[in-house]
């Protein structure tokens, strides 16, 4: 039963494994130890007074703040998006489906720019907005129309093929039970997607805290209002403030891991509350098979 | 509560699912829907779940029309072949759903659910597992925590879509003898869809047999087995041999063994088809007048039958003997005997069609 028996089914596991771990030392580990390491010629009193300096708190808001939006929004229209491309058959719902990829594949500056052209004061969508004295290109709300823009396929195709799996029986059984459309949705389908829903939208919100090309189009970059943290990193380095870019990519580093190991708790949670088998049933169970 | 099915029809696009089907389902009958995949048994009964549509006709529960009631609202419990338990929820929320959902003012209070819930679970004899998921059970176990959680909501009518044909031949057999006891107490009417004749027989009160869309014949399965109305009720419940014959009286004094695969083909105003069942022919080993003479081609012994496979001129024939029987006559390959009918229908050859005996010749 157990998989991590000595003698597994699977051959492989010490090569396969360590090939992850030289892999990812390469690509991920080795590069944030050097970050790390270069922030350790700085005390603990600077980075703290690095880190919350007005600019960078500022920053911290903007980027962390813009992201938790634009992956909310995320989640929200992309379950719909998601729910309407495995659920109904229509015209032109394969060419709706590519369209989704897009903001993968698309350079983020050329997004940035275009949302920036179409979102600003003289765009076309931004003139209607302004019409209503909404400003939406060059403030933060630009920043979380250029986060949500490429967050979007994350959500989408996370959630397809768990929709996908749904049987329509149980919609149907749920219905013969007598719970109505909405109850059906609230506690038969959105229990199921949501551990999938907590996995796209932590996706969409890790992708948007490091998103920077488009970004910068759209912003504006006013210090203390709509500069993120990723140009505030930047700036610094454009000034030869090594030390300072450190500090702050290192904080920022720190926050994004407890955050998201935070969200991946969540996650485990949600996936493994229907799985697990209290300690006492175990042996039962076991017998029982 | 009895269930009335009058002039229901229903395509799939040029494909007849349902033509003209009438139906009188008595209050507390428990009723089987026969017949192979595609004759349209599962569709008659998600039309009278509500989850389906008829393009023409009415369904009545309990003489009041219910046609167009939402399923929601037809009090119907519904038993699916892999039970689409809620995989989210404990086995305990799975049967109180239906309490759960209902409007506030119905809704019991909560310790009124709890015993509710658990009265059902006792009742199919698994309290024990109200707190584990749907993925920790067998397949026998989550049929019955299906079955318990359609009859939270007291429905009328229980429907069961091939409730035990994802489970294997032990469990299926438990569950359908649990099934007909659960039916006699619960007072409810009951219809349940499957393609396993011994299942309809050894369950049901009355046994639909159905096929192509139509209702082939409607009786209790003691009728439908011994005295079939149409050669697809004789060749669907159990295996049969087909004779194309040139009868005198009732005897096949002259039987010729169907020549070709299609019948009622090249047949004169007097052909007709004569149905044997297995275990109506025996074996002699001497002839006698109005026998007819075969080599003996196989033996199988089955479990409590023997199966002896013979020829008669170039056609097969299948009889089956009791062991005891086997035993006097002692049957060996190659040896030649003669064959007697104990009971032989006749259906003109007309009335066969020739597709529907190749579908299901055995």
């Amino acid at each position: 039963m157990s998989r991590s028996s000595s003698h597994s089914v699977l051959p492989g596991f010490g090569l396969s494994l360590g090939y992850t771990l030289v892999y990812l030392s390469l690509l991920v580990l080795i590069p944030l130890a050097g970050l790390l390491a270069k922030s350790a010629s700085l005390t603990l009193a600077d980075i703290w007074a690095i880190a919350t300096g007005p600019r960078a708190l500022a920053s911290f808001r903007v980027t962390f703040g813009a992201s938790f939006i634009a992956a909310c929004l995320n989640g929200f229209f992309g379950l719909i998006v998601a729910w309407v491309l495995v659920r109904y058959d229509f015209w032109g719902k394969r060419f709706i489906d590519a369209l989704v990829d897009l903001p993968f594949a698309l350079p983020t500056a050329v997004a940035g720019i275009t949302l920036a052209t179409l979102y600003a004061e003289t765009g076309v969508i931004g003139e209607w907005f302004a019409k209503a004295g909404i400003k939406i290109a060059y403030t933060p709300l630009g920043i979380v129309v250029a986060l949500t823009f490429i967050g979007l396929p994350f959500v989408v195709r996370t959630l397809q093929p768990v929709l996908e799996d749904i049987e329509p029986e149980v919609e149907e059984a749920a219905a013969t039970l007598g719970a109505s459309r909405w109850q059906t949705f609230r506690r038969v389908l959105f229990p199921a997607v949501f551990p999938a829903l907590l996995t796209g939208f932590t996706l969409a919100f890790s992708r948007a805290i490091g998103e920077y090309g488009s970004v910068i189009f759209i912003a504006g970059n006013m210090p203390l209002i709509s500069e993120i943290t990723p140009l505030l990193i930047i700036s610094k380095l454009e000034q030869y403030d090594f030390v300072g870019a450190t500090a702050l990519a290192s904080v920022m580093l720190v926050i994004s891991f407890v955050m998201l190991l935070a969200i991946n708790l969540l996650q485990w949670w949600a996936s493994n509350r229907h799985r697990s088998v209290p300690v006492k049933d175990a042996a039962a169970l076991g017998g029982a098979q | 509560m009895s269930i009335d099915i009058r002039n229901i029809s229903k395509r799939f696009g040029n494909f007849v699912a349902l033509d003209n089907i009438n139906l009188d389902i008595p209050t507390g009958e428990l009723v089987a829907l026969l017949g192979p995949s595609g004759c349209g048994k599962t569709t008659l009964l998600r039309i009278i779940a509500g989850m389906e549509s008829a393009d023409e006709g009415q369904v009545l529960f309990g003489g009041a029309e219910a046609t167009h009631l939402h399923a929601r609202e037809r009090q119907v419990g519904f038993v699916f072949q892999h039970y689409a338990l809620f995989r989210h929820m404990s086995v305990f929320e799975n049967v109180a759903f239906g309490l759960r959902v209902k409007p506030r003012k119905e809704r019991p209070s909560e310790s009124e659910i709890r015993k509710r819930v658990m009265e059902l679970l006792s009742l199919v004899q698994l309290d024990w597992l109200a707190d584990r998921y749907p993925s920790q059970l067998s397949g026998g176990q989550r049929q019955r925590i299906a079955l318990a959680r359609a009859l939270a909501v007291e429905p009328k009518v229980l429907l069961l879509d091939e409730p035990f044909g994802a489970l294997d031949t032990k469990v299926r057999k438990e569950l359908r003898r649990w099934l007909r006891r659960l039916h006699d107490e619960m007072h409810i009417s009951s219809v349940f869809v499957t393609h396993d004749q011994e299942e309809a027989l050894e369950v049901a009160d009355r046994v639909v047999v159905m096929n192509k869309g139509r209702i082939e014949q409607v009786g209790s399965p003691d009728q439908v087995y011994s005295n079939p109305a149409t050669p697809f009720v004789y060749q669907f419940l159990g295996n049969v041999n087909v004779f194309h014959s040139r009868l005198q009286g009732n005897l096949w004094a002259e039987v010729a063994r169907r020549e070709d695969g299609a019948g009622g083909e090249g047949g004169g105003a007097g052909d007709s088809l004569a149905f044997v069942r297995p275990h109506d022919i025996d074996i002699l080993r001497e002839p006698v007048p109005d026998a007819l003479g075969a080599e003996v081609r196989y033996v199988h012994p089955i479990g409590p039958v023997v199966r002896v496979e013979l020829a008669h001129q170039s056609e097969l024939v299948e009889v089956e003997l009791t062991r005891e029987r086997q035993e006097e006559l002692q049957l060996a390959q190659g040896q030649s005997v003669w064959l007697k009918p104990r009971q032989v229908r006749v259906f003109p050859a007309g009335t066969v069609a020739g597709e529907a005996l190749q579908d299901f010749s055995i």
